[in-house]
């Protein structure tokens, strides 16, 4: 199936019927233009600046379909260069994370400090006269941008600010990412998993999926006596709600049921909550008896905040790395507040991946099921059939804007509507002039 | 819990009967007699996955846990792949093989514990995925001398992979 075909496809979000072409998650003409027009255009997540906290510390990330090492240099600043040697292309780097004084490209030696830049040759006699060698340093992410610990990059060197992509949603992200004064940390590497299924199914997913819950994690919720209080939780729709913002970003905030014992759930860690002064009284009031909150910052960073044990608060980030039309990589990153004690970090690390790692008790039925979706959707007939978002219509044009909470705000937050708004979004994206 | 691997190695006959051990052990598993398993586990068991990194040579080898179960996580994971109504990647249940091979067995300082190194190979075909796939690692197991033979106080199993290629984990390795 031709590429040239897709891109003159209008119809792929039909926006009066509330339904998405299954091409979306399952072509690679359609991949290969999201590619184009997404991930080679906006804003892409990085890193978290504690796995790269020391001078020479680098890790690997894809940004879009290209890899990039992203060092940090004597200076404290961070860069991000593609992972291919400028002379014939190997790759410069091939740990997944460490420290470094130089990359010394292991094809021909070719050697590059920490900020890419080329000091060496092992034939530099041999240049032409006057040949600059820095004029063939890696190809640098022409913009790099901080938000509160995470760096983000974008291939766009015209790209608007991170702070304009963000928006409105920074206001949702940022009592997940800096609430304390020393700000979250990454309690281990990321697990990284491969899945059979787009990754938009992932970033929908955390968008606002809290239909899939009651069904897919019946095994979890019925387990675990804190989360087994299923009245509990649908009641808890009632002053629960979805946002989504103007960038496509969304996310669903899932609040206590009114008149449940307080002590049914823990809110947050009660000697953490003191120090939660990076944010503002109205977010402080916005993270009061929050059970769960996930989100999706377009196109594919998600997190989610939700309680792992008695006392424990875990915040989840992923990355939906795209691979195919019909693959991804997952990266899934614990946090904690770096004030945390260490008992503290090792119980919630411990916790938040007995439930949401690569072997999540939360993650290994979600994963299944967006697997097998996307190899029933993969055939002419299921084609014909598009994804129903239908309980999105009746509330997309239902929202608060301007109150207390930025952004665009839904009720109740089990309908599809921070989903669909998510694939609009995507859509805008796609139908861009190239 | 600390392992001592250049403790003394065991002599022949307990080698067989932690062999012995490892095998029935295996095959429970394999037929999804979770009732079996559960039993050979001591009550303060603790049950670690590891995952590895592509490091330059020289620089520290890392691993970082993907399950870091104790016993009430455990019971969990396990009350939930065992039931077909609360498991959605093992309903149906995936078919699986586990070969248990290369073991070496060494005494450890506390009399009642015997260190069992293996290595494993596990194969696991599932609905959907009918080629089906491998994880393959090493085992440290510690097992605890009981009044009748043996029970599982300790499994880490270190996998030779730095990415999970087939989904998320859903069976016990
Ligand atoms: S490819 Fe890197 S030095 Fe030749
Ligand atoms: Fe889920």
């Amino acid at each position: 199936m031709g590429f040239s075909r897709r891109v003159q496809d209008q119809c792929w979000v039909d926006e009066a019927a509330a339904t998405v072409s299954r091409q979306v998650f399952v072509d690679d003409g359609v991949f290969q233009q999201e590619m184009d027009r997404i991930f080679f255009r906006t804003w892409g997540f990085l890193c978290h600046e504690t796995e790269i906290e020391n001078a020479g510390n680098f890790v690997i990330r894809r940004l879009g379909s290209a890899q990039v090492v992203v060092t940090r240099d004597d200076q404290g600043t961070v860069h991000a260069v593609l992972n291919s040697c400028r002379h014939r292309g190997a790759q410069i780097c091939r740990s997944d994370s460490g420290n470094a004084r130089h990359f010394v490209c292991p094809y021909h030696g070719w050697t590059y400090d920490r900020t890419g830049k080329l000091v060496t040759t092992t034939f530099d006699q041999h240049f032409p006269n006057g040949f600059k060698l820095s004029d063939l340093s890696l190809p640098k992410v022409p913009r790099l941008e901080h938000h509160k610990g995470l760096i983000f990059g974008c291939w766009d060197p015209d790209v608007a600010s991170l702070a304009d992509h963000l928006g409105e949603f920074a206001w949702y992200l940022d009592p997940f990412l800096a609430r304390s004064p020393l700000g979250m940390e990454v309690l281990a590497p990321p697990h990284r998993w491969r899945t059979r299924c787009n990754w938009k199914v992932g970033a929908l997913n955390f968008a606002g999926d809290s239909q899939h819950v009651l069904t897919t994690h019946a095994g979890p919720l019925t387990l675990d006596p804190v989360r087994a209080a299923r009245a509990g939780f649908a009641t808890a729709a009632e002053n629960s709600f979805q946002v989504s913002t103007d960038q496509g970003h969304a996310c669903t905030l899932t609040y206590l049921a009114p008149g449940l014992p307080a002590e049914a759930y823990q809110t947050h860690p009660p000697d953490l909550e003191p120090l939660y002064t990076g944010i503002t009284p109205d977010q402080r009031e916005m993270l009061k008896n929050l059970r769960v909150i996930v989100g999706t910052v377009f196109p594919n960073l998600s997190f989610i905040e939700t309680q792992v044990g008695p006392s424990e608060k875990a915040i989840i980030m992923r990355q939906w790395s795209p691979i195919s039309g019909t693959e991804m990589e997952v990266l899934s990153w614990v946090l904690a507040e770096r004030e945390a004690s260490p008992d503290y970090k090792k119980e919630v690390l411990r916790k938040g991946i007995h439930n949401f790692g690569a072997a999540g008790v939360f993650e290994q039925d979600d994963v299944e099921l967006w697997a097998s979706a996307t190899a029933a959707s993969n055939n002419p007939i299921a084609l014909q059939y598009p994804y129903s978002f239908h309980t999105a219509l009746p509330y997309l044009q239902k929202f608060e804007a301007n109150g207390k909470w930025p952004g665009r705000v839904y009720r109740p937050a089990d309908t599809e509507v921070a989903q669909f708004e998510f694939m609009r979004q995507w859509n805008r994206w796609m139908q861009a002039p190239a | 819990m600390t392992i001592q691997s250049s403790a003394r190695p065991v002599d022949t006959l307990l080698y067989i009967e932690l062999q012995r051990f490892l095998f029935r052990e295996a095959k429970f598993l394999d037929r999804r007699d979770y009732q079996s398993w559960l039993a050979l586990l001591t009550d303060d068991v603790t049950y670690r996955v590891r995952i590895r990194s592509f490091r330059d040579s020289g620089a520290a080898e890392t691993d970082y846990a993907v399950v870091d179960d104790g016993p009430v996580e455990l019971r969990k994971r396990v009350a939930q792949i065992s039931n077909a109504r609360l498991s959605r990647a093992e309903n149906p249940p995936s078919l699986t093989r586990r070969l248990i091979t290369n073991v070496e067995a060494f005494h450890q300082a506390d009399e009642a514990d015997i260190l069992v190194e293996s290595s494993l190979l596990a194969f696991r075909t599932r609905s959907g995925i009918p080629e089906g796939g491998f994880y393959i690692g090493k085992r440290h197991d510690v097992l605890r001398r009981t009044g009748d033979g043996f029970q599982l106080a300790c499994r880490d199993v270190r996998l030779d992979q730095t990415v999970l290629l087939e989904g998320a984990l859903s069976i016990l390795l």
